[in-house]
């Protein structure tokens, strides 16, 4: 039998069905503003809620390129940093912290240990993360009102890797969140039309299979019964975003399906893009974005650099011949500003996208991180780290060398920035100062 | 806190509570696809479109990495859509109604389909709510408009029990339904599959308790073409054909690799365990063998005459250094670098897969730079590698490794033989069209496996023989079938079915199918 794809899309395009939200863009006024508005009771809010994405690129930086050498609002921008010069007064670079949590012992070689602490402040456990990653905690608080409690978005889809190197989003011990590396499925997740007949269906075959569970669960184990509940909570997650009329929303565009998948840059801006649109339209308030894997294996042919790994770059040990010294280190600048242009293309976006009186940048936190300072070395101590938006009252146009842990800063900037009320983060021992209030 | 701790002291004291171990096992990817296929005719594989799915113990299908995570649920969500969609397009062309209904809503006609087709999906009887809870389904569905039809209330039941727990995961609850889990741990240890009709009607008739019956079953299950099936997954899962099919080599140095090559090395492997499982012959020989199934394309690799026709048997020649699957491209390709040979690598695939032994990681904080290779101070792997065999905390865990490796030096990155080491260094790294300087480097290949007395080798024919002739070689393969049939780990407890099972296979001159009756039949029966 051969294959036969069917796009629910086309089928519903054909049937041409009416959709009785009305539609988001009759939200925005004549200048092209969006007031942010409950979707539930149609009113508009006064102050658009607050956002957090969590965004990563793997292996780490190269210091001599990337950390500023001056402190404060004069800091000059390196090499690396220069693709965000346009908005240095939205960016605060932060340097500094330490990842004490990637030196516990235990099983693993220092990227697993690094990622699993960096995301999770626990040790890697051998399969995955050891615990919680800080996005999942932040959404767990503020989550519950969006047709999404969280989004995971990925970049780079490379085979390599096990759970540890592949996801840095964490339900729990070993329970990766994997992201959505395909731009036309994420589109199709957040805004593929469905008509409601469709949906009637499927919030009856999920209360069928809630029922199925709950049946199932009553009689098994206490250990068994623990994993059927993720499997529950991941089916009431389902059932909640599918149930949901997505957004009348035409500013959005259906990325092609196909094209050139390897062509990295290109993906990138097409995750960005949608995740920005998710968050004007308040699908969710949380996203993390995975731009290239923990220990990436990466290659570059963007940038010329085809001949080795990402990896492999970083350790100019002869598996990259030609990269050994200072030609290595500016492979590795290249590589760095890179990750650095895709970050400031998400910037960008967020700030041309108005709302209320200002831009969507105005009401997000984004949080900058990788699993190791200097790649070369696998250092995890002394991380660079970039802060971005004006949420909570962000202190912003700065760089500033702190004292502290990750963890210091994930609780600083979900308590202080998003007001999430979280109660603690693993390693986090204080509230950092800076980090808010001008 | 509390609770656990009485938990602990109440089950030390009763067997009850081993029922408290998890019992539910996740349909792996490839059991999902083999399963739609039995139950639909469906032929797509939708399982492959997964987010990809983590080796635990060395397999994938072991109970602790199996959790659901949102991103799963909704592939199961979209691939069930669509399976349900294709099972009834043109009608129902599969079979799966087993009654000629009068009208969409034929009450009697909607039951027996929900019974026929929930046996065969949950691998067991439906209970009577569940009968009722999909018959509200699926009159609901087919009542929705005038113009639905039975086919409409077939499908939307197919699509909710393709999501349904008892669908995705095998719970075992004991009881009554005993015999069913049974028929399941024979179809999916040995088919990696759904049970068949025969299975379901021994199970109805309660005959799988007996060790004469569940014999009966494997041996007849073991001459079905599914058994294949399940031991083409296992050896590709215990030899990593992932790692080499996700790999890529420096093309500058190994033009000739490529995505097609790779397939064509597991398919060669994959022959040399299918001829050895399925024409009876001594297992151990996949270490031994002085042949192999090759493609033409391995054959000019292998620096061997074309075969016949592609991947039939070809011997090596009699002075030939290669033997078995150690010197198969598979192995020395997965376990080498883009540019390089990794004798530390390979060492740790040899310890972990072929002896059961755990190499731990390097502990944290550890600089594992080695020194590069330049063109002023060019060496071999054994001279760069030195200090791992020198230094602390290097030479306590390197020394198990590298001189494994040290004996494969002479089979470089993509497994095709070398007499001297070729270091190539490039002026330039982004010319590739610049000629780059050449080095030749004599290579010693002498290695050995410290542990294990009179060990020398210096190719993979000599590592080979070696390594079928050990004991603790042989009982690894058990022991692989073990974490494979059972997902999870051996423990202490399993000792008995494991020595049993080794005896077994050691007595039958390493047949690998009397391996699986016996191991089949202890989880089985366990």
């Amino acid at each position: 039998m051969p294959s036969i794809k069917l796009s629910r899309r086309h089928l519903l395009k054909r049937a041409a069905v009416a959709i009785a939200l009305p539609p988001l863009d009759a939200m925005f006024n004549a200048q092209g503003t969006l007031y942010a508005a409950d979707l539930k009771r149609g009113q508009a809010v006064a102050r658009p809620e607050t956002r957090f994405v969590l965004w990563f690129n793997g292996n780490g930086i190269t210091e001599r390129y990337w950390m500023p050498a001056g402190t404060g609002r004069d800091f000059e921008l390196t090499p690396c940093l220069a693709p965000l010069a346009p908005y240095r007064n939205d960016i605060h670079v932060i340097t500094g912290l330490d990842n004490p949590a990637a030196r516990l012992p235990g099983p693993g070689n220092d990227h697993h240990r690094s990622m699993s602490a960096l995301m999770t402040g626990t040790s890697f456990s051998g399969h995955g993360a050891g615990g919680v990653s800080i996005d999942q905690l932040i959404a767990a608080k503020i989550g519950g009102d969006s047709r999404f409690r969280s989004l995971q978005v990925g970049v780079s889809q490379e085979s390599f890797g096990e759970s540890i190197q592949r996801n840095m989003s964490w339900a729990g011990r070993d329970r990766a969140l994997p992201p959505e590396m395909i731009p036309h499925k994420l589109f199709d997740r957040i805004f593929g039309k469905r008509d409601e007949g469709w949906i009637n269906r499927k919030r009856s075959i999920l209360d069928a299979v809630l029922e199925d569970s709950a049946a199932l669960q009553s009689s098994l184990g206490h250990k068994d019964q623990v994993r059927l509940d993720e499997h529950l909570s991941s089916i009431r997650d389902l059932e909640r975003a599918i149930t949901t009329l997505p957004p009348e929303y035409s500013r959005v565009q259906e990325p092609e399906e196909g094209g050139d998948m390897k062509d990295w840059p290109r993906i990138a801006k097409l995750q960005s893009d949608l995740v920005a649109h998710a968050l004007i339209t308040n699908q969710t308030r949380v996203a993390s974005y995975m731009l290239t894997k923990c220990q990436g294996l990466s290659r570059f042919p963007w940038l010329g650099y085809t001949a080795a790994r990402h990896h492999d770059y970083t350790h100019a040990d002869g598996k990259a011949p030609g990269f050994d010294g200072p030609d290595g280190q500016r492979t590795m600048r290249d590589i760095c500003r890179w990750h650095i242009e895709e970050f400031a293309y998400f910037v960008a976006k967020l700030k041309s996208t108005p709302e209320g009186d200002g831009t969507l940048l105005d009401h997000c936190c984004l949080l900058f991180v990788h699993e190791h300072a200097e790649a070369n070395s696998h250092k995890n101590n002394g991380l660079a780290a970039i802060v971005a938006g004006h949420a909570g009252d962000l202190a912003m146009g700065t760089h500033s060398k702190m004292t502290g842990t990750v963890g210091d800063l994930y609780l600083t900037l979900a308590n202080d920035a998003m007001g999430a009320g979280l109660d603690h983060f693993p390693t986090a021992g204080k509230k950092l100062s800076g980090i808010t209030g001008a | 806190m509390k609770a656990t701790g009485l938990l602990a002291l109440l089950c030390a004291a009763a067997a009850v509570c081993a029922t408290d171990a998890p019992t539910m096992r996740r349909l792996t990817h490839s059991q999902y696809n083999h399963s739609v296929h039995d139950l639909l005719g469906d032929e797509t594989n939708p399982a492959n479109q997964f987010p990809p799915e983590d080796f635990v113990n060395g397999f994938k299908n072991q109970f602790s990495s199996q959790s659901i995570s949102p991103l799963l649920a909704e592939a199961y969500g979209a691939a069930a859509e669509r399976l349900a969609h294709n099972a009834f397009r043109g009608g129902d062309t599969h079979g799966l109604i087993p009654c000629r209904p009068h009208t969409a809503a034929d009450a009697e006609c909607r039951a027996r389909f929900i019974r026929e087709f929930g046996l065969k999906a949950f691998r067991r009887p439906l209970s009577q709510p569940e009968v009722e809870r999909y018959a509200t389904l699926f009159a609901d569905e087919a009542g929705r408009t005038r113009t639905r039809k039975f086919l409409d209330g077939a499908e939307i039941v197919v699509e909710a029990m393709l999501q349904s727990p008892n669908f995705l995961f095998r719970a075992e609850r004991g009881g009554p339904g005993r015999q069913y889990e049974i028929a399941s741990r024979l179809a999916y240890f040995l088919w990696d599959s759904m049970p068949d009709a025969e299975l379901f009607e021994d199970a109805a008739q309660g005959k799988l308790g007996t060790p004469a019956e569940i014999d009966k079953q494997t041996r007849r299950m073991l001459a079905d073409s599914r058994a294949h099936q399940s031991v083409d997954e296992f050896a590709a899962e215990w030899l990593r054909f992932d790692r080499l099919l996700s790999s890529v080599k420096d093309r500058r140095q190994y033009p000739q690799f490529s995505a097609e090559l790779a397939q064509s090395m597991t398919e060669e492997t994959r022959r040399l365990i299918d001829d050895a499982v399925w024409n009876d012959r001594d297992f151990t020989t996949i270490f031994t063998s002085d042949y192999a199934f090759i493609s033409s394309e391995l054959a000019s690799l292998y620096g061997l005459p074309a075969p016949a026709a592609e991947f039939t048997r070809v011997a090596f020649p009699a002075d030939s250094d290669r033997a078995g699957i150690i010197g198969e491209a598979t192995f020395l390709a997965l376990t080498s670098k883009p540019g390089e040979t990794s004798p530390t690598a390979r060492g740790v695939f040899v310890r972990e897969q072929f002896l059961c032994q755990r190499v731990p990681d390097p502990p944290p904080g550890t600089n594992n730079n080695l020194p590069p290779v330049t063109e002023d101070k060019p060496v071999t792997n054994r001279e760069r590698m030195s200090a791992h065999a020198t230094q602390q905390p290097c030479a306590g865990c390197h020394q198990l490794m590298d001189p494994i490796g040290f004996g494969l030096e002479k089979f470089d990155a993509v497994g095709a033989r070398r007499d001297q080491l070729k270091l190539m260094f490039h002026k330039r790294h982004d010319d590739d069209d610049a000629k780059p300087t050449t080095i030749l480097l004599p290579l010693d290949a002498h290695g050995s496996i410290l542990g294990i007395a009179d060990s020398n080798f210096s190719n993979p024919r000599e590592l080979g023989n070696l390594l079928a002739r050990r004991p603790e070689c042989q009982e690894c393969i058990v022991r692989k079938l073990f974490r494979y049939g059972w997902g999870r780990h051996e423990t202490g407890a399993d000792r008995s079915v494991i020595q049993g099972a080794f005896e077994r296979f050691r007595q039958s001159q390493f047949r690998f199918k009397e391996l699986m009756i016996s191991l089949v039949s202890a989880y089985a029966l366990n």
